[in-house]
């Protein structure tokens, strides 16, 4: 005779255990702890070459890189003089809080002020695994087109902020950001909305702006 | 392709609880999947069926409950009934914005098993 026993847990208990771990970590050292997802080429690397930019003077920067293979974007963001450590995956297709643990074991990350985490190019794997971040951020270059939060509807309804990128190849496409906005405000309706270039600048300011302010935000709640 | 770890994810929660009952075979575990949470069930039963080939469990059956994502008028204080595969952009009453709830389910809900003591007596074994 079969036996049936309640075993009600998350699924991701074991995962969810190490997140939690690392969001009381990330509390007491005051690390705001941002987790960038979007389809491989949508820009996340570029999007933190120039957050780097603009923030390296005030704040100390560090970075989790996830990739398949290469170092490529760890060096990408160590030639610009902030600390970085690469996750290879080894074809895993998501970062996981165990390995994120890891790496804060390996890497010799300073007293940091914002912490980014690049999750592995993928809008749909990702979006399961909290890794003690406080908010996940997810990229949509214009040049993927802009059915994407309705077809990716799980990330888009996640994120606390929707970053469109690449907007200066807006005239030479047919995206069309104001559907994409009310896409995001459906699935999403109280999420951030930005419009960025990193090539041309814009919008990097208003991003760099929201980052200080969650900063404060999570320190002012801490004193 | 993350069901794969989903389902090893499963299977450890699955062997948690059934850590009282030593030599159990698992026969069905039943799970709640949200729509929101970016797993296909038909691939996690395939994932499910790899994972346990070969075992002691193979052929145990993965029952996927699906959560559908609801959207409701916080205006109208009512749900709203959404277009199939699709979402409403706005309150069909009154114009507002909707909220989206649930959705986000990744549960392990039960786990059937049978002892090594029943599948002899099955069997008609004299102990």
């Amino acid at each position: 005779m079969a036996q049936t026993v309640d075993a009600r847990q998350k699924v991701l208990a074991a995962n969810e255990a190490a997140a939690q771990e690392l969001r009381g970590s990330f509390a007491a050292a005051g690390t705001l702890v941002v987790n960038l997802i979007s389809s491989p080429g949508s820009g996340k690397t570029t999007l933190l070459e120039a957050s780097t930019r603009a923030l390296r003077a005030r704040y100390r920067l560090g970075c989790i890189e996830g990739d398949i293979a290469t170092e490529r974007d760890a060096d990408r963001l160590r030639a610009l003089g902030i600390p970085a450590h690469q996750i290879l995956t080894g074809g895993a297709c998501h970062l996981d809080a165990r390995q994120v643990r890891g790496a804060l074991e390996q890497a010799l990350f300073p007293g940091l002020d914002i912490l980014f985490i690049e999750n592995v190019g993928n809008l749909i794997c990702p979006t399961s695994y909290d890794l003690g971040e406080d908010f996940k951020v997810v990229l949509l270059s214009v040049t993927e087109g802009d059915d994407k939060p309705f077809k990716y509807p799980a990330i888009f309804a996640r994120a606390a902020v929707s970053v469109i990128t690449k907007s200066d190849l807006l005239p030479y496409t047919s995206f069309d950001l104001e559907a994409v906005r009310q896409q995001v405000a459906t699935l999403n309706p109280d999420g951030a909305f930005l419009v960025t270039s990193a090539r041309s600048g814009a919008g990097i300011d208003t991003w760099c702006r929201l980052l200080e302010a969650r900063l404060a935000a999570k320190r002012g709640g801490r004193a | 392709m993350h069901e794969l770890s989903i389902a090893q994810s499963i299977l450890a929660g699955t062997r948690t609880a059934l850590t009282p009952y030593p030599g159990a075979r698992v026969e069905r575990v039943r799970v709640a999947v949200g729509e929101l949470t970016a797993i296909e069930p038909e691939l996690l039963r395939f994932a499910w069926e790899a994972l346990l080939d070969g075992t002691p469990d193979a052929g145990c059956v993965l029952d996927v409950e699906w959560r559908p994502a609801r959207q409701s008028c916080p205006a109208c204080g009512v749900p709203r009934q959404r277009p199939e595969h699709g979402w409403l952009m706005v309150c069909e009453e009154c114009g507002g914005a909707l909220r989206i709830e649930g959705g986000q389910e990744l549960d392990l809900l039960q786990v059937s098993f049978v002892l090594p003591d029943d599948e002899e007596d099955a069997d008609g074994t004299d102990r």
